[in-house]
């Protein structure tokens, strides 16, 4: 069952989320999202779709499992989909309740996702369940930051911006690696806020 | 730094501007007589308010964590500068309070650039602070 209030707090966002998020940010990191999502192959699980703003960089002909925890996000999302070379089947869904079978992913993979999900290490636990041994998770996220002022600048953000959606101080690489995958790569995109993160799945 | 030209430019006018109007409101707000420290801070914090709403104006063009992290930093700079400059040097007049504070825009958005370029690409080992 789907957390209800981050799923209303997504609701009540998903018809103002392109005119936020849509021009300037997805324009900076375009060149950067289709890199890291060049390298999606095999069976993909998607974290979480939104309005499908990351779809343009998919690479063509995948079969894609996408979630979001909000269905108004996902009907936005819908125009998105249709113009995709490829199959996305979506699902409204929580992280924290899959109900997929263990090792069933090749790739897991998650765009501005764990800013937001209420209890990020258990949310990538349960992504480390259905992902294959050797398997491969890659992120594109936005996270606090070690250095002063602008750590003190992400604390301060957060105060305001988790009312209306995500966090802005969160140590998603540590998460990552709490949660029981080894880290491959962690590039900075903008100092240390933005950034990319690869990962994999030990095999037992 | 980002070396797209039109970010180069929309980020360099962006805090430029954030930092006159800082500069602006620091000689509008702090008197003669403050305590220099007192307005300091206080205008560390205004200035930081006012780059967060710098941020909502320029987010749509300029992205949220390369719009949001520099102009917040051109706030509390000039806040700092100018902040200390109106009760040490007297008389401070409102036309050097703008030139200060499009210094301080200037010279927060080349800090920016020289942090972005030592921190960004592959990270050895992906340090994070514990939380937040």
């Amino acid at each position: 069952m789907a957390d209800a209030v981050t799923q209303a707090k997504w609701d009540r966002l998903a018809p103002r989320f392109d005119t936020m998020a849509s021009k300037g940010a997805e324009k900076r990191w375009a060149p950067f999202k289709s890199a890291l999502f060049s390298e999606m192959e095999g069976k993909v699980l998607f974290l979480a779709l939104g309005t499908g703003l990351d779809i343009p960089h998919f690479p063509k002909g995948l079969n894609i499992t996408a979630l979001d925890i909000s269905p108004v996000m996902i009907e936005h999302a819908q125009e998105r989909i249709a113009e995709y070379d490829g199959t996305i089947e979506t699902h409204v869904m929580d992280v924290h309740d899959m109900p997929f079978e263990d090792d069933s992913f090749d790739m897991v993979v998650t765009s501005c996702t764990f800013c937001s999900v209420p209890r990020p290490i258990e949310g990538l636990k349960a992504l480390h369940r259905v992902l294959k041994p050797g398997g491969k998770l890659l992120m594109f996220e936005h996270t606090g930051s070690r250095w002063y002022p602008f750590r003190y600048m992400m604390n301060l953000m957060t105060l305001i911006t988790r009312k209306l959606g995500p966090d802005m101080n969160r140590p998603t690489v540590n998460n990552v690696r709490a949660a029981g995958y080894r880290v491959t790569e962690v590039r900075n995109v903008f100092l240390d806020v933005v950034k990319t993160i690869k990962a994999v799945k030990e095999p037992a | 730094m980002d070396h797209r030209f039109e970010y180069v430019i929309g980020d360099l006018i962006a805090n430029v501007v954030l930092g006159g109007i800082v500069g602006l409101l620091c000689w509008l707000i702090v008197g003669p007589s403050w305590n220099m420290w007192i307005a300091m801070f206080l205008m560390m914090a205004i200035g930081s308010i006012i780059g967060l709403v710098g941020f909502f104006v320029t987010a749509r063009w300029l992205g949220a964590m390369e719009s949001m992290v520099p102009l917040m930093f051109t706030g509390e700079l000039t806040g700092m500068v100018v902040g200390m400059a109106v009760p040490m040097i007297q008389p401070f007049s409102a036309m050097q309070s703008l030139i200060w504070g499009l210094v301080c825009g200037a010279a927060s958005i080349v800090i920016i650039w020289i942090a972005n370029s030592l921190l960004r690409g592959v990270t050895r080992d992906g340090k994070e602070a514990r939380n937040g």
